[in-house]
């Protein structure tokens, strides 16, 4: 127990058959105070959100909501091993995500007929999927852009890894097959369980991430449209997003997904408030744009879940609509020039410079973390954080707002994930050995998605380049949302076999490598 | 703060304050530290699924 | 019945991927244009001087190959598809044009391009990735012809110097809905209680019309459905249950065999490959360009799981309803390939939709690329289905949907 990275054998913390550890790291006085403050705000967050007696309604409602337990238990992940800089980085995106879920949280419920039953509060709310650029809500400031797979499906995984098998199973139960992604079949067993909020004057589906989506969403407009009577709205976002002769057609979806919601709400398009938002916009692509730099240099700063979770969140989710993740945006990169200026380093020992590539599992986010301080893979970026890096136009002028059209449908067709998956090989196979020279990597964890076509069809052309290029390429298997295929540990011991027997090295901490969270959340 | 002990009763406001501070603060580092919180939700888990099987849903695709 | 007098002929020309159809339209030194999905509209593919060929790999064996390039979790056809392409059992082809339909086949023809499995010896061969609308509205339709004209007719036109007018495009279409509407009319005789083509020979017929150059089967086509107008059924019916066929690509030969096998005759062939919706004729005016018209005609009919917006999702059940009324069918079987995603959900909301909705029995059923591997599972799903349709019918007087 020091102060010092890596003092604490981080692997005693876990105990066999137990879903939570034994206790929290001692990190030193400063920032074992600065996490245990940390802590107390979190605790606020979730007492004034559970202190509402429609949201302890809803926690008896809605299964997914028992996750929610775990809330402090997803951060202590994320902060393993962390000091100083890298510490106030996690709990500054980790707060604020918390603290936008309880939001997000406590207005669904407000207007589930089910719960809160507010009216006039639904009218102004427009749902829209976990899997979904939220552009086209850019110019909506007077509306409430509300998602209800996002707390019920996307953020209960990373808080326990057993979430949604029980969503899964009852998707399979109903005839789906098994082999489909985990992501949207667990949102389709949502929907037919009976556990999803009840809200909204109108939503907008979109086809992104892939075909599992858009087929998921059939299964959820089906009773959210037919029976539920909200009028849904599917964006179709073109696959082939670098081709030219797609985009017009794209911008168009943005113009008829905007019409749409001005029928269904009676709200106006606000390009003031657009505007703003494209500011915001481009303020996050230019931060993460100078973070990737420095994780080019010999002294990273903002990797791993630090910068994975938050892109995720921040890119996609919020898309400028949020000024406090501005505000955080410009935090982080504050801190991380800090921590730069001074050679700072994230873990004891760094041995190798990572690119993640493929889809991550869900289950074990904080998979990056036990990479760099079990083994000393420092993960660079990973192809989530690798979105566009185009700067929309943020200035109003007539001729910015029909270009705003094409702007909102790049963002769109580049959601996260997507923008690599699909849109042609040059994206998912050749950017990538781009991306290990700019980084100067010497080795690519593979994320093999086992569900995931898209990735999984281009798995011998990934061997393929590897070869050619002398590229130590590292496969990690794992079906995203459902630890029963393959767990924690199986992950680990994909990376711990590698790592022997290939690199012939011997953990860093060697506490982690085999690791007795099976029950864990 | 015990009644009988006439030192406690003379102690000015400010240190009863400080005290009870200090009391409050240990017993939420113990959680804390002890990782208590996680360990009283973990036993609440299964209560509460044990809850939502009997609970009414209209389950149809 | 009295064996069809060409049906050996195209059970012969369904045995290889370069059946002989092929061979010959080559050696007349048309362009071959490849394509792997119904999105392709095929008409465009069929100018003067190119015929189309769907890709398929029959008599797929061992896929280690393309497993290796694919992984095992990917559908089968698609890793068939590019397993005899490293096989070199389509070098006939000339160009490859697919659409990114599904993520699957995507992946399978750019592992085809990366791989260089048709185009080593080839300067001109290209291969074309098209953009498919995801909804049948005004926007999905302009999408449509933009891509078919930078994806289909421009490469043509300018690689081959096809003629790709207005002019060329009618004829192509003239001649398409001639191959339509024989497969229809021989379609139409299973409507009949006791009918004198079996879905199997009609399925040989329809299949051979997607792989084989059309001008060299139209005389065929012409005389079987002549030999039909007078061909006599078997006196005694030999089939218990009628039955829609929907789905996921079928290009086996012996899955509707087997299905018939069973005791289920069928009826209808809703599945990719088959010819509802495939061999709708397109009707022409003469208000709109022709791309115009084959694009709208493919957009409205398409009855492919990806298209998204809710008119087309409650459509395609409908449409299985409307067949099932028009074929008169007992029962509905939902098939898919294995690792198909898309028909995977709509497997799955279809069939239950079909069963509680409109009162079906449906059989869903997940399958192997060639049945060969899974002919006893499959036998016995259809043949308990059977029975079970057998059994619904006394009990309801025979009615159903």
């Amino acid at each position: 127990m020091a102060k010092k990275i890596g003092s604490e054998a981080l692997g005693r913390f876990y105990k066999e058959g137990s879903k939570v550890r034994t206790r929290r790291e001692w990190r030193g006085v400063k920032d074992t105070a600065y996490d245990f403050s940390r802590w107390l705000v979190i605790m606020g967050t979730l007492g004034k959100f559970i202190i509402k007696p429609r949201n302890m309604k809803a926690m008896l409602r809605y299964r997914w909501m028992a996750n929610y337990l775990a809330v402090p238990m997803m951060v202590d992940r994320h902060t393993q091993g962390l000091r100083g800089e890298y510490l106030r980085m996690c709990h500054a995106e980790q707060d604020l995500i918390i603290d936008d879920v309880a939001k997000l949280l406590d207005k669904l419920f407000k207007g589930d007929r089910r719960i809160g039953n507010d009216e006039e509060f639904s009218k102004k709310v427009v749902l829209v999927d976990e899997n979904e650029m939220t552009a086209v809500m850019m110019g909506f400031p007077m509306l409430e852009t509300l998602s209800r797979e996002t707390p019920s499906t996307y953020v209960p995984v990373l808080l326990n890894q057993h979430s949604m098998e029980y969503y899964m199973d009852i998707a399979e139960e109903f005839g789906l097959a098994p082999d489909v992604c985990p992501m949207p079949e667990a949102e389709a067993g949502v929907s037919i369980n009976d556990d999803a909020p009840v809200l909204g004057a109108c939503a907008i589906q979109c086809n992104t991430t892939c075909d599992g989506s858009l087929l998921g969403n059939g299964v959820i407009s089906k009773r959210l449209e037919l029976e539920d009577g909200i009028p849904v709205f599917q964006l179709a976002a073109p696959l082939r997003h670098r081709e030219d002769d797609v985009q017009e057609y794209a911008a168009q979806e943005i113009r008829n997904a905007i019409a749409f919601i001005e029928k269904h709400t009676g709200a106006k398009w606000d390009w003031d408030a657009y505007f703003e938002c494209a500011k915001r916009v481009n303020l996050a692509t230019r931060c993460r744009q100078e973070w990737l730099d420095m994780n080019k240099t010999d002294y990273p700063q903002v990797f791993g879940s630090n910068l994975a979770l938050y892109t995720e969140t921040n890119y996609m989710a919020i898309c400028g609509r949020v000024p406090a993740f501005a505000k955080v945006d410009r935090k982080l990169t504050k801190l991380a020039e800090k921590a730069y200026k001074k050679k700072k380093m994230m873990a004891k020992e760094y041995r190798h410079r990572a690119i993640i590539w493929g889809v991550q599992s869900h289950y074990y986010f904080d998979f990056l973390l036990w990479l760099l301080n079990c083994w000393g893979i420092v993960p660079l970026t990973d192809m989530l954080s690798m979105v566009s890096t185009k700067e929309i136009a943020e200035v109003d002028t007539p001729e910015n707002r029909e270009q705003a059209y094409y702007d909102m449908a790049w963002l769109t067709e580049n959601m996260i994930m997507r923008n690599r998956t699909h849109g042609g090989y040059k994206v998912l196979l050749d950017e990538l050995w781009d991306f290990v020279e700019e980084f100067n990597a010497d080795m690519v964890i593979l994320w093999e998605h086992m569900s995931c076509k898209a990735l999984d069809g281009m798995h011998g052309m990934f061997e393929d380049r590897a070869r050619e290029k002398g590229i130590n390429l590292v496969w990690v298997e794992h079906d995203l949302f459902d630890p029963r295929i393959i767990s924690r540990q199986g992950v680990r011991d994909q990376i711990n076999n590698y790592m022997r027997t290939v690199m012939r090295e011997e953990p860093i901490d060697p506490s982690l490598e085999v690791l007795p969270d099976d029950q864990s959340w | 703060m015990c009644k009988k002990c006439k030192c406690c009763s003379k102690l000015p406001w400010w240190s009863k304050l400080l005290i009870a501070t200090t009391g409050i603060f240990g017993l939420l580092f113990t959680v804390y530290f002890f990782n208590l919180d996680m360990k009283l939700t973990a036993m609440m888990e299964p209560w509460l699924l044990k809850w939502y099987d009997h609970v009414d849903r209209d389950k149809h695709l | 019945m009295k064996d069809l007098k060409h049906l050996l002929y195209f059970e012969n020309l369904l045995l290889e991927a370069n059946n002989e159809l092929v061979a010959q339209a080559k050696k007349d030194n048309k362009v071959c244009v490849a394509f792997t999905c119904e999105s392709v509209p095929e008409p465009l593919l069929n100018l003067e001087g190119t015929f189309s060929v769907r890709l398929r790999a029959p008599r797929t064996g061992s896929m280690e190959m393309s497993t290796y390039y694919m992984t095992s979790f990917l559908c089968e056809y698609t890793r068939a598809l590019l397993e005899r392409a490293l096989e070199g059992g389509f070098n006939f082809a000339d160009c490859v044009i697919s659409p990114d339909g599904c993520s699957m086949m995507n992946r399978c023809v750019e592992n085809m391009e990366l791989l260089k499995t048709m185009n080593k010896d080839k300067d001109k061969f290209f291969y074309e990735f098209m953009e498919i609308p995801m909804k049948c509205d005004e926007n999905g339709l302009n999408l449509y012809i933009l891509q078919c004209r930078n994806h289909i007719l421009k490469p043509l036109s300018e690689t081959f110097g096809i003629d790709t007018s207005e002019k060329a495009l009618r004829k192509a279409v003239e001649e398409h809905n001639r191959i339509c509407e024989l497969i229809r009319a021989i379609g139409d005789f299973r409507k009949e209680e006791n009918p004198r083509i079996t879905g199997y020979e009609f399925h040989i017929l329809t299949l051979a019309t997607y792989v084989a150059p059309h001008y060299l089967l139209i005389d065929k086509l012409e005389e079987t459905l002549e030999e039909l107008k007078t061909r006599e059924p078997d006196a005694v019916n030999p089939y218990r249950v009628r039955v829609v066929l929907t789905g996921s690509e079928i290009d086996d030969m012996d899955y509707v065999k087997l299905v018939e096998s069973c005791g289920a005759y069928v009826c209808a062939d809703r599945f990719c490959l088959g010819s509802l919706p495939g061999r709708v004729p397109i009707e022409l005016n003469d208000d709109d360009d022709i791309l115009t018209q084959v694009c709208r005609h493919y957009i409205t009919h398409s009855q492919c799981p990806r298209y998204m917006n809710m008119p087309k999702m409650t459509g395609r059940r409908d449409y299985i309803n409307e067949l099932a009324k028009e074929y008169n069918a007992d029962g509905i079987i939902y098939e898919q390939v294995k690792f198909c995603d898309p028909w995977a959900y709509e497997k799955m909301v279809g069939g239950r939709v079909l069963e509680d909705d409109y009162n079906y029995p449906v059989l869903t059923v997940d399958r192997p690329y060639s049945i060969d591997s899974g002919a006893g599972q499959m036998r016995t799903r259809v043949q308990a289905f059977v029975e079970s349709i057998e059994i619904k019918k006394l009990q309801r007087g025979g009615i159903n949907g």
